[in-house]
C-alpha cells in the first residue's frame, strides 16, 4: 500500500548528507559517570556513496556480548562458561564492514558479531545496495545456517530482496548477496536477518534503518531561521521537525536459548522466557554508557554493543525518539515529567487521506513486536529524566536486585550545554 | 540451525503423513489460479476456494451447534477441540463467518451437544436478547456469576439470541460460559456486518471500498495442547502451567494456511488464508482488497504482512474518522505491523504495487541474482520464481520441487512475536500465511 498523502513533497533535490563525516565533537564529552573510552566513529553506517547511489557491505556471523555487571547467575545458561573474558553472552549479529579495504579484514570479524546491529540511515531516493557477506559461525562450525536481510516494513518490495529464505535466497557461508532497495517514504524502520527467523532474531540479527525526507534541507511552514532543518517526515508544515535524533532497537534476549546456541542444544521456542530486556543491545545501566566501535578493544566489555541509548539535548530543543521493536513482547515506555508527542506509526506519518493530522500526546507509548514510533519531545526543564518500560518486571538483569533492564536516561542541559547533534544517538 | 531442530524434533514424527499432506497443500496453492471469491451472496456458502467464505441468510437466521471435535496441525499432530458449526453440517473450527447487513434484525439460534452449558456473546451488538430476555449476566442462588449471558443447557439445550446488526465492520462471537477454558477450547467465530446498501465498502465512507473478490477473514487464536488432552480425558486443567504451541489463522497453522478453503484433508478446519492478488492499476486494478483481523485468544497478536503496509480503516466495528457531523475526518492510518489485541478487530485495506517496474531488457534490477550454486535454497521445495521479474520463471536445480507457477511473487504474513510464527517451536509455521501476487496479466494456467 502507497500513501497518495506522503509522495512527492518539493524539496531542493539532494543535499549534502545531515549525517556528516567525522568530527562529532559534541558527543565527546558526554556520559562521562561511566569510564568507557568516546569513539569518533560516527554511529550510523557510513554508505560509500556517489551521487544518490549508496553502498553499505555488511556480514553476519556469531560473537561474544555482556549483560550488565552484577547480573545473578542463571546456571548453566548464563554466564556461559564458553564465553571468553570479559563476555558473557553468545549471539548473532551484523557488522558494518563497509570501510574494509580488504577480504581479509572482512573474514577477520568472523566470531565478532555486533549487537544491535549497525544502524542504517538513507535519504529518500537513494539508490542503495546492501551487500550480505556470511562469514559462518566460529563457534558452530558443524552448522551451514544461512543468513538474510529482510528490510522489515519495507513499502511495495520485491522477493528477492525481502530476505525471506523460503520465498526467496538466503546466503550461503562463504557467499554474498546483494540487496537493492529504492526507499520512497520517509520514516522509522527496522531490518533482520529471516533466516529461522525465530532464532537468528532473538540471536541479534536486528538494527535500526531510517529514511530521512526529501524535505530536509527546506524551510516549511513556520519553521524559523537558524535552526536545524531535519524532518521525521515530508509533513509540509514543519511539525516533524526535530534538532536531536536518537533510535532505540528494543529487544529480549533469553539466555537459555543462547547457551544451548553455544552448546550444540536446540530450544523449544514456544517456551520463550526472556531473561533480560535491552535498548541497542545493552541493559540499564549499560544503556548510559557511550557509544563504541566494535573494532576498538577500550570498550571492554561492551566492545560489541557499541550503540548507546542516552539521551541529550538542551532546554528547548525538540528531540526525535525512533522506537523499533524486535523482541517478541510488547513494551510500553514512559517518559517521566515530559509529554511525548507520538507523530507516526510503522514509518508512516499519523495523517489521513484527507490531511487530517492525529498526532498523539501521551506520556507512555506502547510498541508491539514489529511495530516503530516516531516521537516527539521538547524538554522545558534542565534535569534527568528517565525513559522505561512502565511494564516494571522488564526493569531487571536477570533477576537480580536494583535496576536494569530496558532503561535510559533523557539528560537536558541548559541552552548551549550540547553542541548541535551531527550523529544519531551522540 | 534448520537441520539440527529437525533431527532433535522427535515430536514431529508423523513426517510421512505430513509430506503427504504438504505436497497436496503445495499442488492445491498452483491450483488456485482461476477460483475467485465470490463475497457474500443469497444462500448458503458459496463454494469458493480462496478468500472469505460467507455463511449469509436471507433472514439472517443461524441455526450453530456447540460440538466436539479434531483438527489436525502441520506436525502431524490431532487436537481436540470444541467449535460452533451450522446444524445442518458438522463440527468445524473457528464458527461459520456470518455475514449480514447493518441495522437488520439477526437470529442466532444456538444449540448444545457439549457436556456442559454453553452460550454465546456478541461484543458490540447493543441490546441483544436471549430468548426474547435482554441477555443479562447469570447468577445461581448463591449469587455467583455462571455466565455471561443466558446459556443453552448441557447436552441438549438449545437458546436463541437475537439483535440489530450494529455498524459495519468486524465482530467476534464466542462463549459467555467458562470463557478461559471455552474460548481455548475454541468456541470463537467471526461476524462481518456490512453497510446498507454498499456491500463493498469495509463502513459507510466510500473510501472504505474494497474488492469484493479479494476479501479475507484472518481468526487468530492459539491453542495449548496440554489443556485440551485434559479436557478430552475428563482431567483437571492446570492453568498455571499454560503454554501455547500452536498458533492459528482461521484455525489453522502454516502451512495448512494456505491450503484452498474446504480442502478435503482439512475436513473440520474449512478456511484458508492465502491472499492472492495482483498489482495495483489505477485504471485495470484500482481497489484494495480488505483484511479483516480478529483475535481470539489471550495475548496479543503482532502480525506482520511483507511486502506492503495495510491502511486500518476500522477498528472494533467503527470507523476510523473524526467527529465533524458533515465531513467526518480520516483518521485511518497505515501500519507495516497490525498489534491485534485480545477480542479486538481490526479491518485493514491492502494492494501491492509494482513501484519499480523491473523488466529484464528495459529496466534491469541494478544487482546481480547469484547463480543456483550460490544461493542458499532452503528446503526441498521452493515458491521463489528464481527471477526478480514479476512474470517471469527462471530456472532451477532438479532436486527442487518447483511451487511458482507463472513468476507470480510470494509474501509471508505473520506473526512477529516470532515464536508465534513456529509449529511447537518449529519457524516458518504457526500463526503464518502467504501473499500471492500474480502478474497483471494474470497467471496462465497449464
Ligand atoms: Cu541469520
Ligand atoms: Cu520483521
Amino acid at each position: 500500500m502507497t500513501d497518495e498523502t506522503r509522495s512527492e513533497t518539493t524539496g531542493p533535490g539532494r543535499r549534502a548528507m545531515l549525517l556528516g563525516g567525522a568530527g562529532a565533537v559534541g558527543s565527546v564529552l558526554l556520559g562521562t559517570r561511566l569510564s568507557f573510552a568516546q569513539p569518533t566513529r560516527p554511529t550510523v553506517v557510513q554508505a560509500a556513496a556517489s551521487g544518490t547511489a549508496k553502498s553499505v557491505h555488511l556480514a553476519g556471523t556469531d560473537g561474544w556480548v555482556s549483560m550488565p555487571a552484577g547480573s545473578p547467575p542463571d546456571l548453566p545458561f548464563f554466564p556461559d562458561s564458553l564465553a571468553p573474558s570479559p563476555f558473557d553472552t553468545y549471539v548473532f549479529g551484523f557488522r558494518d564492514v563497509t570501510a574494509m579495504a580488504t577480504a581479509q579484514e572482512v573474514a577477520a570479524v568472523r566470531g565478532k558479531a555486533q549487537i544491535s546491529a549497525p544502524m542504517l540511515a538513507f535519504d529518500e531516493g537513494d539508490d542503495v545496495t546492501i551487500k550480505l557477506s556470511n562469514l559462518g559461525l566460529l563457534m558452530r562450525p558443524d552448522l551451514f545456517d544461512g543468513h538474510t536481510l529482510h528490510w522489515h516494513g519495507f513499502v511495495n518490495a520485491i522477493p528477492l530482496f525481502d530476505g525471506v529464505p523460503e520465498l526467496s535466497l538466503a546466503v550461503p557461508i562463504g557467499r554474498d548477496l546483494s540487496y537493492f532497495y529504492r526507499p520512497h517514504d520517509a520514516g522509522t524502520y527496522m531490518y533482520h536477518c529471516h533466516f529461522e527467523d525465530v532464532e537468528h532474531v532473538q540471536m541479534g540479527m536486528t538494527g535500526m534503518v531510517f529514511v530521512r525526507p526529501k524535505q530536509n534541507g527546506t524551510r516549511v511552514g513556520n519553521v524559523p531561521t537558524g535552526v536545524r532543518l531535519a524532518y521525521a517526515y515530508n509533513d509540509g508544515d514543519g511539525s516533524t521537525r526535530y534538532d536531536r535524533e536518537f533510535a532505540f532497537m528494543i529487544t529480549e534476549l533469553w539466555s537459555a536459548a543462547h547457551y544451548r546456541d553455544a552448546h550444540i542444544q536446540v530450544s523449544d521456542w514456544t517456551d520463550y522466557a526472556p531473561s533480560f530486556w535491552l535498548l541497542n543491545g545493552r541493559g540499564y545501566p549499560d544503556t548510559i554508557a557511550p557509544n563504541g566501535d566494535p573494532q576498538v578493544t577500550a570498550g571492554g566489555r561492551l566492545q560489541y554493543q557499541p550503540i548507546s541509548s542516552l539521551i541529550t539535548c538542551n532546554v528547548g530543543e525538540t528531540v526525535l525518539l525512533r522506537l523499533s521493536n524486535l523482541g517478541y513482547q510488547n513494551h510500553p515506555l514512559t517518559l517521566d515529567n515530559v509529554d511525548m508527542q507520538v507523530i507516526a506509526k510503522d514509518a508512516s506519518l499519523l495523517r489521513g487521506r484527507d490531511g487530517s493530522t492525529n498526532y498523539q500526546v501521551t506520556n507512555t507509548v506502547d510498541v508491539g513486536p514489529g511495530e516503530s514510533r516516531d516521537v516527539l519531545v521538547t524538554p522545558r526543564q534542565p534535569g534527568e529524566y528517565l525513559l522505561y518500560d512502565r511494564n516494571y518486571a522488564y526493569l531487571g538483569n536477570g533477576g537480580g536486585p536494583g535496576w536494569g533492564g530496558m532503561m535510559t536516561v533523557l539528560r537536558v542541559g541548559a541552552a548551549g550545554t550540547y553542541a548541535p547533534q551531527t550523529q544519531p544517538n551522540t | 540451525m534448520r537441520l539440527n531442530r529437525t533431527r532433535a524434533r522427535t515430536r514431529d514424527a508423523a513426517s510421512a503423513a505430513r509430506l503427504r499432506r504438504r505436497s497436496g497443500i503445495l499442488a492445491a496453492v498452483g491450483a488456485l489460479v482461476a477460483a475467485v471469491a465470490i463475497g457474500s451472496t443469497a444462500g448458503a456458502q458459496a463454494a469458493t476456494s480462496e478468500g472469505l467464505l460467507c455463511q449469509t441468510d436471507p433472514h439472517q437466521t443461524f441455526s450453530l451447534t456447540a460440538r466436539t471435535g479434531y483438527i489436525s496441525t502441520p506436525d502431524g499432530n490431532s487436537i481436540y477441540m470444541w467449535g460452533y458449526g451450522m446444524s445442518s453440517g458438522q463440527f468445524q473450527l473457528p464458527g461459520p463467518v456470518l455475514c449480514v447487513t447493518s441495522g437488520q434484525p439477526v437470529t442466532v439460534i444456538l444449540h448444545n451437544t457439549l457436556t456442559e452449558p454453553t452460550s454465546i456473546v456478541f461484543p458490540g451488538q447493543k441490546a441483544v436478547k436471549a430468548n426474547g430476555n435482554p441477555a443479562q449476566p447469570q447468577l445461581d442462588t448463591g449469587g455467583s456469576l455462571t455466565s455471561m449471558v443466558q446459556a443453552a443447557d448441557a447436552t441438549d439445550g438449545s437458546v436463541t439470541y437475537t439483535f440489530t446488526a450494529g455498524s459495519p465492520g468486524t465482530y467476534l462471537y464466542s462463549s459467555g460460559t467458562d470463557v478461559t477454558k471455552q474460548q481455548q477450547m475454541g468456541l470463537y467465530g467471526a461476524l462481518v456486518v456490512r453497510p446498507a446498501g454498499a456491500a463493498g465498502q469495509v463502513n459507510d465512507r466510500t473510501d472504505s471500498a474494497f474488492s469484493p473478490q479479494h476479501e479475507y477473514v484472518f481468526l487468530l487464536s492459539e491453542v495449548d495442547p496440554e489443556v485440551h488432552l485434559a479436557v478430552e480425558r475428563s482431567q483437571p486443567v492446570d492453568w498455571s502451567a499454560y503454554n501455547a504451541r500452536y498458533y492459528l489463522i482461521n484455525g489453522r497453522s502454516m502451512p495448512d494456511t494456505l491450503a484452498p478453503n474446504n480442502a478435503s484433508w482439512l475436513p473440520s478446519q474449512p478456511y484458508g488464508a492465502l491472499v492472492h492478488i495482483k498489482p495495483w492499476d489505477a485504471a485495470t486494478n484500482p481497489l484494495p482488497a480488505v483484511i479483516r483481523y480478529l483475535n481470539a485468544g489471550r495475548v496479543s497478536y503482532p502480525f506482520h504482512p511483507h511486502g506492503s503496509d495495510e491502511r486500518v480503516v476500522n477498528k472494533d466495528g467503527h470507523a476510523l474518522q473524526g467527529t465533524s457531523s458533515t465531513a467526518p475526518q480520516d483518521l485511518s492510518y497505515l501500519k507495516y505491523d497490525i498489534d491485534v489485541m485480545p477480542g479486538q478487530t481490526v479491518d485493514a485495506l491492502m494492494d501491492w504495487r509494482d513501484v519499480e517496474h523491473w523488466d529484464a531488457t528495459t529496466n534491469p534490477i541494478p544487482t546481480q541474482l547469484p547463480v543456483i550454486t550460490d544461493q542458499l535454497l532452503v528446503g526441498a521445495d521452493t515458491w521463489f520464481s528464481e527471477s526478480p521479474y514479476l512474470g517471469t520463471k527462471g530456472s532451477y536445480p532438479a532436486n527442487i520441487t518447483v511451487n511458482n507457477e507463472c513468476g507470480e511473487y510470494y509474501h509471508v504474513a505473520h506473526s512477529h512475536a516470532l515464536q508465534q510464527a513456529t509449529n511447537y517451536g518449529a519457524a516458518f509455521g504457526g500463526m503464518m500465511t502467504v501473499f500471492r501476487i500474480d502478474p497483471a496479466a494474470g497467471c496462465p494456467t497449464s
